[in-house]
């Protein structure tokens, strides 16, 4: 509670006493969390506004508890099994497919109402893409449908229909609402998608793609993170089949120097961006300029400060890797900063100081630029 | 023909470990009960080996935090690092290694890599290395070494390690090769110079091991690369049979086949009279003295109480091959 309070002091969050006085007043366990939600994503919402943010997503996805379970939890035919291993002692909760698949209730659209009540800046409305979906999850019921003694043939088929059947039947309804509810940006996540780079994977991903954003009119963008070593390139080959694709926001500090510079020598994290222009993908980049998860590593003077278990990159490295981009690209309008992927394993001092950096970041690299 | 049932690499932790090792990891459980609950569990699994009549025990690797670490550990010239990689297309991470300098040995425990003193008595231990291919192909190369010495030193330094924990009771070790068959991570095929690098680099392990060793492929298509792995002086080759199609194998095996035939990316069941239908079906693509029934990787991709489930479907089938055989 006292770290709640500092908090809403430090955001001007009007009014927190009276706040906690009516969640701590709400009989109904249900009621008190759609408020405690509420509050939270107003939080999220101030916190990415101090930081200077100028657009400030859904607060931090304060309303989800994971961008797997957050939508499984609201699919028919979707069962949880148990927690698996994503590494060391991290884990997340896998759901099987029992039964065809159907969206049993809004997913997105509370969060969105609340955002849209609180937010004094422009939204951007993540959601998670068909493809992680179906690759997260287990498939017993359309493998079950599926003949023929070729075990890999048989998992592509139940893979591919079960793909699609999350498209029709449970994400275009549910951008319908959004779009209905006032969404003009919805960002795709995909992070599964860059670990499979097989022709026909590939095939399936831009087929999803394509299809769930069939007929709507709305800005669409994907954002995906942490591939194997083609997975980029790979990505890039497909991004131009993605109809209204108009943004890709990747990540790339994770695999960059941590020192000052502008040249390809300093900034090779960033190489494989030329790629993507080079096939001929010619919309904008959300690039990722801030590392989101531990960091081990040395940095080189002027370049950030490691605190614990974090990195606080300096605006100045940020700066560097914009312009380099934009280099790369052709057009700084085209680039967008980042960080590589969610805050959510940082501390809120943290995640303030690298939003921070990456908005003073812009400033400078704009300097550099205009 | 007389198949047996074996695992092989990481078994998945159950809902209560997982709970406590998130605890521990926040700093809300203490270190002494993570390792008693761990070591409990490991017991768990070997027990349920037991059960089955298993003749070739696996301690699960609970304190595995990936197929890489302890061998990273153990050898010189080789850290860490502080980077994490997908491993291979599933949606797990690994700490991917960096060579730093030559390759060579270095200290370590027996129990670093088996835990055969939670289960004292007679009994015959399975361990699964990544292999010298697999370990070079993951890692990240700074030391200067050309890919092939990388590849070489790697090699001389399991066969090492491997006799040194021959005299902990290890019994088998598989050499894990999924890179011999999938390389979703690179670019280009591996040229026929690299695989003959990889394929020399096993033969160095095997040769005068003094332990049976196996290589097993999973994750992709092994069906070219079978026929050169029959000709090395191993005791066993293993493929993953949701990868490879079976059908299009002409293969005569003097060694055992080890046939990944559990899927251990799938949570159904496999049922045990499907299980040894199946193998009938593959053995009549593959002339082998005998088949080992597998998962087609570590199990650890599943929930516990799923791969448990997959353990017994495995024992039951072997029976039923041998019914109808």
């Amino acid at each position: 509670m006292r770290e709640a309070e500092e908090w809403a002091d430090k955001l001007e969050v009007p009014s927190f006493h009276d706040k906690a006085k009516t969640i701590l007043k709400e009989s109904e366990v249900k009621d008190r969390a759609r408020t405690i939600l509420d509050l939270s994503t107003l939080y999220g919402l101030r916190l990415f506004e101090m930081a200077g943010l100028s657009n400030v997503g859904v607060g931090g996805e304060q309303q989800r508890v994971e961008m797997y379970e957050h939508v499984i939890r609201a699919v028919e035919g979707m069962a949880f099994l148990g927690h698996v291993q994503s590494f060391d002692y991290k884990y997340f909760r896998k759901a099987v497919a029992q039964d065809k698949v159907q969206r049993r209730r809004p997913i997105y659209l509370d969060e969105f109402s609340d955002v849209r009540r609180h937010a004094r800046s422009p939204v951007k409305v993540p959601i998670t893409g068909p493809y992680t979906l179906v690759d997260w999850s287990f498939n017993e019921y359309y493998l079950r449908k599926q003949t023929g003694n070729n075990l890999r043939l048989r998992k592509e088929g139940a893979r591919r229909e079960f793909l699609l059947d999350i498209v029709e039947k449970v994400l275009r309804p549910e951008i319908r609402d959004l779009i209905d509810a006032g969404a003009t940006w919805i960002q795709i996540d995909e992070p599964a998608v860059t670990t499979h780079p097989e022709p026909v994977e590939m095939g399936m991903f831009v087929e999803a793609w394509n299809e769930t954003v069939k007929g709507f009119s709305c800005k669409f963008s994907i954002h995906t993170c942490y591939p194997s070593e083609i997975g980029y390139e790979r990505l890039a080959e497909y991004a131009p089949k993605l109809d209204k694709c108009s943004q890709l926001a990747l990540e790339f500090a994770n695999r960059d120097s941590t020192k000052l510079g502008t040249e390809d020598d300093d900034r090779g994290g960033y190489e494989s961006l030329r790629g993507f222009v080079e096939n001929g993908f010619d919309g904008e980049f959300g690039l990722g300029v801030v590392h989101v998860h531990d960091f081990a590593g040395e940095v080189s003077t002027g370049a950030g400060r490691v605190q614990g278990r974090d990195i606080i990159e300096t605006p100045e490295l940020v700066r560097d890797r914009l312009v380099y981009a934009s280099r790369v690209v052709g057009d700084p309008a085209k680039i967008w900063a980042n960080p590589d992927c969610g805050l959510r394993t940082r501390s809120w001092d943290v995640a303030l100081a690298k939003l921070q950096s990456v908005v003073k970041g812009a400033e400078l690299a704009r300097e550099v630029l205009d | 023909m007389c198949p047996s049932a074996q695992l092989a690499g990481l078994h998945p932790r159950s809902e209560e470990l997982i709970e406590l090792t998130r605890a521990y990891d926040r700093g809300h459980a203490d270190k002494a009960r993570t390792q008693k609950l761990v070591e409990t569990e490991t017991q768990q699994i070997i027990d349920l080996q037991k059960r089955l009549g298993f003749e070739y025990l696996v301690d699960g690797a609970l304190y595995w935090q990936d197929p890489l670490r302890p061998l990273t550990k153990s050898l010189k010239g080789v850290s860490s690092g502080s980077r994490y990689s997908r491993w291979f297309d599933t949606n797990t991470f690994y700490l991917k290694p960096v060579i730093k300098g030559k390759v060579s040995l270095g200290e370590f425990q027996p129990h670093d890599f088996v835990r055969s003193d939670l289960s004292p008595g007679p009994a015959k231990w399975k361990i699964a290395l990544p292999g010298p291919y697999t370990f070079s192909e993951l890692s990240e190369n700074k030391s200067g070494l050309s890919k092939e010495q990388l590849i070489l030193s790697i090699a001389n330094a399991e066969q090492k390690l491997i006799q040194t924990l021959a005299g902990s009771g290890i019994s088998l070790v598989q050499l894990s090769e999924p890179c011999l068959v999938y390389r979703p991570y690179r670019k280009e095929v591996a040229s026929s110079k690299e695989i003959q690098t990889a394929l020399d680099a096993i033969r160095i392990v095997a040769e005068h091991s003094s332990v049976k060793l196996a290589v097993q492929t999973s994750f992709g298509d092994a069906s070219a690369i079978l026929s050169q792995l029959v000709n090395l002086p191993l005791d066993a080759i293993g493929f993953d049979l949701y990868s490879t199609d079976y059908e299009k194998l002409r293969l005569k095996s003097p060694k055992p086949i080890v046939l990944g035939i559990v899927d251990s990316r799938e949570s159904h069941i496999e049922d045990p009279s499907w299980i040894a239908h199946t193998a009938t079906l593959v053995s009549k693509h593959v002339e082998a003295p005998d088949l080992v029934f597998s998962p087609n990787s570590d199990l650890k991709y599943l929930p516990r109480t799923v791969a448990d489930a997959k353990v017994e479907a495995l024992s039951s089938a072997t029976r039923i091959y041998k019914e109808t055989d």
